[in-house]
């Protein structure tokens, strides 16, 4: 199945990652990039795209506030977070976001193929590492 | 003949991006790839690579760190650091470990290609910022009183600064000595000195030392969401 996927970081080396990985599934088209939360709100009107690969800390809007604003723009739209964070508590929060799925992006090379398809069939994929803090003892 | 680079970054996405960014080069090849420190100092010394790209927030050794101990293997290494942020801080102790180029992450797709030709043409590669910075300490040399100057701390050694990141990243005294095929006991030897040395009585005050000394780096998230509704004027 084809699946169109928008890719949006703030940084175009991590955007230039996700899309050899991403595009290295032969069916999945990278249909554009943005490089912020505003720019991906724009681009997903104009390119329909079946997924967003979204990033959570960015410069203007944040991946959180494009995503509740996505949810009622584009409710078709399944979003996929890739972020630094690897945390319970903001996993909670992309999901209260209406995101479908979370991924760290330390694991994104071995989990993001993964991911993309269960969301793209409208499954919740979840993904933290073990251990995410120090133990501060 | 081509010129061989070697990357290191923890993160392999990142890898991929600069992968796929240097190699669009002609004549350029990567050579390997580390996601840590460490691995980065054993491969440098394996695959005697022109280039060493590293990043400085990598975990079990930073890439300020992997700097220093690739320049005291051999100093003919040359080495460009990739940056979230460029501090005053940061820059300056880019520079005193060595670093012939100096790039931020964010700039990497505009810079890095810039920066290792550079290099290759046995010149160095700073962000504008950099030469600002460097410039202002040059007209500032010979004043009592240095305006930026970090405020000094007793000096830990190289072995002292690869614990303290260590234990700052959560591991235990034993999981360290495993890390770096030493004595449990002689890495409770070096903590102890740490300890004494900063005078800190817990993990917690070694943890945010590290982060403020740039032995780690971390982003934070963003700020809580303000819940909309009339504000008081």
């Amino acid at each position: 199945m084809t699946i169109r996927i928008l890719v949006v970081d703030d940084h175009p080396i991590v955007r230039q990652g996700l899309k050899t990985l991403l595009e290295g599934h032969s069916d999945w088209q990278v249909v554009g990039e943005a490089s912020d939360g505003a720019e991906a709100i724009e681009k997903a009107k104009d390119l329909t795209p079946d997924v967003m690969v979204l990033d959570v800390t960015m410069p203007r809007m944040n991946g959180l506030e494009a995503c509740r604003l996505l949810r009622r723009q584009s409710p078709g739209l399944e979003i996929l977070f890739v972020t630094q964070h690897d945390s319970p508590q903001m996993m909670r929060e992309a999901l209260d976001a209406g995101a479908r799925g979370y991924v760290v992006k330390s694991n994104a090379a071995r989990d993001l193929l993964a991911a993309v398809e269960a969301v793209s069939q409208h499954r919740v994929f979840t993904a933290l590492n073990e251990r995410s803090f120090p133990q501060l003892t | 003949m081509k010129l061989r680079i070697l990357l290191a970054d923890d993160h392999e996405i990142v890898r991929r991006g600069l992968r796929a960014l240097l190699e669009k080069h002609e004549g350029w090849e990567v050579c390997g790839e580390a996601s840590d420190g460490r691995e980065a100092v054993e491969k440098a010394l394996q695959l005697h690579p022109d280039v060493v790209i590293v990043d400085i927030g990598m975990p079990n050794l930073n890439g300020l760190d992997t700097t220093r101990q690739l320049l005291q293997h051999d100093p003919h290494f040359k080495v460009i650091v990739l940056t979230i942020t460029d501090s005053d801080q940061v820059i300056r102790e880019a520079l005193d470990a060595g670093a012939r180029g100096f790039v931020l992450k964010s700039d990497a797709a505009r810079d890095l290609v810039s920066a290792v030709e550079a290099l290759q043409n046995k010149r160095m590669f700073f962000t504008p910022r950099v030469n600002d910075l460097v410039l202002a300490g040059f007209l500032e040399k010979g004043q009592t009183v240095s305006r930026n100057e970090a405020p000094k701390l007793p000096t830990l050694t190289a072995r002292e600064r690869e614990i303290t990141q260590l234990l700052a990243e959560g591991n235990s005294s034993k999981e360290v000595a495993s890390l770096l095929n030493l004595s449990t006991k002689t890495v409770e030897t070096h903590r102890s000195n740490i300890m004494r040395k900063l005078s800190f009585h817990s993990i917690r005050d070694l943890v945010v030392y590290a982060i403020k000394n740039n032995l780690i780096q971390i982003e934070l998230p963003p700020p809580p969401k303000t819940p909309a509704g009339p504000t008081a004027a």
